[in-house]
C-alpha cells in the first residue's frame, strides 16, 4: 500500500472535486456576503437619529441636524457627526417631507447627470470635485467665500442659489454650466447632498479639511 | 495581527476586516485546508485501485 507510485494531480476526480468545492464556498460566501451587506447599508430611521443610533446610512431626516465630520481616534479617520437641530431651509422637516425632497434630489442628480463631472461616494467622472463630503466643504461655511458671492446668510440657500446659476459664480478654473435646475430641485439636490455628508464613508475622502482657517491656508478639498 | 473591532455596523465579515490581510488569510485557509482532506482521500482511493 505505501509508496506505490500514483499521480493524485493527475486524477481527474481530484480536480472535480477541488472545483466542486472551491465553487460550492464561494457561492455560499458570494450569498452570505450580499446578506451581510444589505445589513451595512440599509438606512436607518427617524427614531434611531432621536435615539442617537449610529447607522452608516442615516434616515433623510438628518437634514434637520447639524453634521460635523471629526477625527475619530478609535478608528484612525474622520467620521461624520451627528449634531444638535438645526433650521434648513428655515424649517424642520417632517419623515415624509424630508424623503420626498431626498427624493426629488436625487431624481434630479441622475436627470442632471451630475456624475458626468463629479464623483459621488467616489463613483463617477473626476473632472469636477467629489461631491461625497460637499456639504462640508468650508467654502460654504460662514465666512466662507461661497455665501458672500450667492450674497446669501445659510450654507443650504448659498448651495441652492449657486445650483441655479453656477456659471454666474467663478469657483473654479472649470466652471459648472448652467443645468436649468429649478429652485425646488436645487432645494432637493442640497438636501440629497447633505444627506450624502452623513454617510459613514470609512473615513473617504481622506484628509477632508473643515474649518475656513484651513482652507484659506490653501488645503485641499476632498478633489 | 487581530485589532479591536472598531466599524459602525457589526458584521462577521467586519470583524474579520479589521487587520491587515486577516480576511483574506482566514478565507483562503478554510477554502484551502479540505482540499488536503479531499487531496488524502483520493490518493487512498487510487493506491487501493491499483
Amino acid at each position: 500500500m505505501a509508496n506505490k507510485n500514483v499521480s493524485v494531480w493527475t486524477s481527474i476526480p481530484f480536480w472535480r472535486r477541488s472545483a466542486a468545492w472551491v465553487t460550492g464556498f464561494s457561492t455560499i460566501l458570494l450569498i452570505w456576503l450580499t446578506f451581510d451587506t444589505i445589513g451595512q447599508i440599509s438606512m436607518g430611521t427617524d427614531a434611531d437619529l432621536k435615539k442617537g443610533i449610529t447607522k452608516r446610512v442615516p434616515a433623510p431626516t438628518v437634514i434637520n441636524y447639524h453634521i460635523d465630520y471629526k477625527m475619530s481616534q478609535k478608528r484612525g479617520h474622520e467620521v461624520p457627526v451627528i449634531g444638535k437641530k438645526e433650521p434648513f431651509f428655515g424649517k424642520e422637516w417632517s419623515p415624509k417631507e424630508a424623503k420626498e425632497l431626498l427624493h426629488l434630489g436625487k431624481l434630479t442628480v441622475q436627470a442632471k447627470n451630475c456624475m458626468n463631472c463629479h464623483t459621488l461616494l467616489g463613483n463617477g467622472a473626476y473632472y469636477a470635485p467629489d461631491l461625497t463630503k460637499a456639504w462640508l466643504d468650508p467654502a460654504w461655511q460662514k465666512g466662507g467665500p461661497m455665501q458672500g458671492m450667492t450674497g446669501k446668510n445659510t450654507k443650504e440657500e448659498a448651495m441652492a442659489e449657486f445650483l441655479q446659476h453656477p456659471s454666474k459664480y467663478p469657483t473654479h478654473a472649470r466652471m459648472m454650466p448652467n443645468l436649468g435646475i429649478t429652485p425646488k430641485e436645487a432645494k432637493g439636490v442640497v438636501a440629497f447632498l447633505k444627506h450624502m455628508s452623513a454617510i459613514d464613508t470609512n473615513g473617504f475622502p481622506r484628509n477632508f479639511l473643515k474649518t475656513v482657517d484651513q482652507f484659506k491656508a490653501g488645503g485641499t478639498n476632498a478633489h | 495581527m487581530i485589532q479591536e473591532f472598531t466599524d459602525v455596523v457589526p458584521s462577521f465579515f467586519g470583524m474579520l476586516n479589521q487587520g491587515p490581510l486577516t480576511l483574506t488569510i482566514f478565507l483562503h485557509t478554510i477554502i484551502i485546508l479540505p482540499m488536503f482532506w479531499i487531496y488524502k482521500q483520493e490518493k487512498a482511493r487510487l493506491n487501493q485501485e491499483k
